[in-house]
């Protein structure tokens, strides 16, 4: 009879898991704002595929006869965990681009329509307002608008 | 400048703490964000309506001179590239 304990680690298992982990991480990655910023939510989604490819191989070699790994527990605990880390990263990826088109927002070369709305001491600004000289004398040549979420 | 649909006082907050210098303008019934076509339905936490993010470079003469519409909330417009726009105005 052979011993079980002779059967090799179920590296392809550790391996999904590290990777659900890597897709899992990315998402820190975005609060460091890092040069290639807008390939990460692709990289952190093809993490979490190859991570379910690594996982499925992994439960296969212990559950699949003739079951060439061992450790059936351990390799359902693990492959749980990953395939929570898994479904956070993809529930992230759409969430995060589920976003109105926005086709009738202003394009360049076309004019930004006026607004007047209240700063944060109550005071109504309006958006030539925000062209006026400044204490040194002279106009912005341009202003910034930026829509944020809020929330914050 | 920055607009959303938070508060006066929650805007008045934020800057504070993030030491921010620049105008933060309050649009809480979304009428602006509407106006500009950024309205995120349902996006906000609460299920409230809010604005998608979105930044505009707008000249003196108010024409829109750059603008990013970002395709993921977590990805952040790039300042250099708004700056380069910048620059390139007379």
């Amino acid at each position: 009879m052979r011993d079980v304990t002779e059967k090799p680690p179920n590296s392809a298992l550790w391996w999904g898991f590290a990777l659900a982990l890597g897709a899992m991480l990315c998402n820190i990655a975005f609060f460091i704002q890092p040069p290639a910023q807008r390939s990460i939510p692709w990289l952190s989604l093809l993490l979490a595929v190859v991570a379910l490819v690594f996982v499925s191989k992994g439960l296969w070699q212990v559950f699949a006869p003739p079951r060439i790994r061992r450790g059936r527990i351990l390799a359902s605990t693990v492959s749980i965990f990953s395939l929570l880390l898994v479904a956070v990263s993809v529930f992230a990826f759409f969430s995060a681009r589920s976003l109105p088109i926005s086709a009738g927002a202003p394009q360049v070369g076309q004019k930004a329509p006026d607004f007047t709305l209240a700063d944060t001491t109550g005071q109504p600004i309006s958006l030539g307002q925000l062209f006026a000289p400044g204490a040194d004398g002279t106009s912005p040549k341009a202003v910034v608008l930026i829509f944020y979420r809020g929330y914050w | 400048m920055a607009i959303s649909v938070d508060a006066p006082e929650i805007s008045r907050d934020l800057s504070k703490k993030a030491g921010y210098s620049f105008t933060i303008l309050s649009d809480p019934n979304a009428e602006v964000i509407r106006r500009y076509d950024l309205l995120h339905v349902g996006g906000g936490p609460d299920g409230h309506d809010i604005a998608r993010p979105a930044e505009f470079l707008v000249d003196s003469s108010k024409v829109v001179r750059w603008v990013n519409f970002t395709e993921d909330v977590r990805v952040r417009a790039k300042a250099d590239e708004m700056l380069a726009a910048a620059k390139g105005l007379p």
